[in-house]
């Protein structure tokens, strides 16, 4: 062994930001997340040039899987041009060479905060979630040892408490993101922040999904064709938000999920939550060119 | 992009192990699909995945040394968390393999082992990652192999297999249930 063999030449940087040893760490706890759907694994988080809590869990895995060849969009509660989801963007592309894009048809690499775009993503993408609370039972059992327990053990009842207790007091389910879905029959994940809305995309879905948090240090998957099923009492069913009718002021699009804008005199205008969409379907009007990819919902329904 | 900035470009080395990692990790989500290696054999396999803070099990003294450059300290089977195995004879020691607990599914090793695709018993696989169920057929591997993995893995327990045969690597999940046909 020569010093030659245990040293290499020079760099400024690692390609990707993170060095080759956490770039390896990241990728066992991922394949592991990927056989176990759903469960939580832990890993290392490294530091990386952003605070904890702003998307550092999945900027790791994003730039884990990162590649010249890559196509990356970055959302922010839908919205490609908001600040964190631009400086995450420009980040990742400065890192790596990877092209930006807006369109969810064009990216190979989807980093996402709080929504999954309304466009069906293909077996060649992989959608990576950035999740602030990974744990479905902290509200129930703020011991994570215990919940780990509870975890071992599929004993979720209490999950299905907080449903009852919303029902008893509001009349119906009040959790309106994060909402605890059973994956592949054995673990109860959150789904990170996204609306009840999206849930469904999940299910059974072509893409592959990472969902990672930096600040609690815990990934989990939800690989292609994977049972989702959101917690539910067998005579009140799951709803989505009811944005069926809702329609677009800017784009004119119905049926998908929608922002409420307050207005002046007490009313409210509402817009597309998922932003290229909506600048897509504004171009269309336009005569421009813009392919629009076939969507999930489908008239304000999800195809069963 | 601002002309101070220059645009970064993997190495070799980055290159080789991001292209293997993609090819694991597509393998594994897509359980019976044969994905393509940069590289054949298994050394590429250990290079993408481990260093220092893992502990292998090989049973190839050739390879062993070459993971042992990489920093993994060569331990017994039952410590191991990544095995490195031939399959076609001394099924015995598969129940030392470690599967990890209720409690910690992660500590359940990878199985990494050469393998003939396209020739040999046939298996129809079902679970996530396969809308209804994939037929796959293997070569190279000992008969009573199938039936000991469905009696030691006890899912959320279990070790994960990745088959590779030349430049080409199946993936298959404890999550895989495997029914020989």
């Amino acid at each position: 062994m020569t010093i030659a063999t245990l040293t290499k030449p020079w760099e400024a940087m690692s390609y990707g930001f993170l060095d080759a040893s956490a770039k390896r760490e990241l990728r066992r706890k991922m394949l592991k997340a990927i056989a176990v759907p759903g469960c939580q694994m832990p890993y290392a988080s490294r530091e990386v040039p952003m605070a904890r809590g702003w998307g550092t869990g999945g900027l790791q895995v994003t730039l884990t899987l990162l590649r010249p060849s890559s196509v990356v969009k970055v959302i922010d509660q839908g919205a490609d041009d908001s600040v964190n989801a631009a400086s995450i963007r420009s980040f990742l592309s400065k890192v790596s060479g990877a092209r930006e894009t807006w369109d969810t048809l064009e990216a190979t690499i989807i980093q996402s905060r709080h929504r999954i775009p309304e466009e069906r993503l293909r077996a060649d993408q992989v959608l990576v979630l950035q999740v602030p609370n990974p744990e479905p039972l902290r509200p129930v059992e703020p011991n994570m040892s215990v919940a780990r327990q509870m975890h071992a053990d599929a004993d979720y009842g209490r999950l299905w408490l907080i449903l009852y207790e919303q029902i008893v007091r509001s009349g119906r389910v009040m959790q309106g993101a994060a909402y605890p879905s059973l994956v592949n029959g054995r673990h109860v994940m959150t789904p990170s922040p996204i609306p009840r809305w999206d849930v469904p995309k999940l299910h059974m879905a072509q893409h592959l999904t990472f969902l990672s948090a930096g600040r609690e240090k815990r990934l989990y998957a939800v690989p292609p064709f994977t049972r989702v099923e959101p917690l539910v009492f067998s005579d009140v069913p799951f709803q989505v938000e009811d944005h069926a009718a809702l329609t677009c002021h800017r784009s004119g699009l119905t049926g998908y999920f929608m922002n409420e804008i307050p207005q002046g005199g007490g009313g409210s205008q509402f817009e597309l939550s998922d932003s290229n969409l909506g600048i897509k379907a504004i171009r269309q009007a336009e005569g421009a060119e813009a392919r629009v990819g076939s969507t999930w919902y489908e008239n304000g329904k999800m195809p069963q | 992009m601002s002309l101070l900035t220059t645009i970064p470009v993997p190495d070799a080395f980055e290159a080789r192990t991001n292209a293997t990692f993609e090819a694991l990790m597509w393998a594994l989500s897509r359980p019976g699909t044969v994905q393509d290696l940069p590289a054949p054999g298994r050394t590429g396999i250990a290079e993408a995945l481990l260093d220092r803070e893992c502990r292998v099990f090989c049973d190839d003294p050739a390879l062993a040394d070459r993971i042992a450059t990489f920093g993994a300290a060569l331990v017994p089977l039952p410590l191991a968390d990544h095995c490195f195995l031939t399959l076609d004879a001394g099924l015995d020691r598969l129940a030392q393999v470690a599967v990890g607990s209720a409690l910690y599914p992660d500590t359940g090793a990878t199985i990494v082992a050469e393998a003939g695709f396209g020739t040999g018993q046939r298996l129809r696989l079902t679970g996530p990652g396969i809308e209804t169920f994939a037929d796959l057929v293997l070569g190279g591997i000992a008969p009573g192999f199938w039936a000991l993995r469905a009696a030691l893995c006890h899912y959320p327990t279990g070790f994960d297999l990745f088959l590779i045969c030349g430049a080409q690597v199946i993936g298959l999940p404890r999550s895989t249930t495997i029914e020989v046909l």
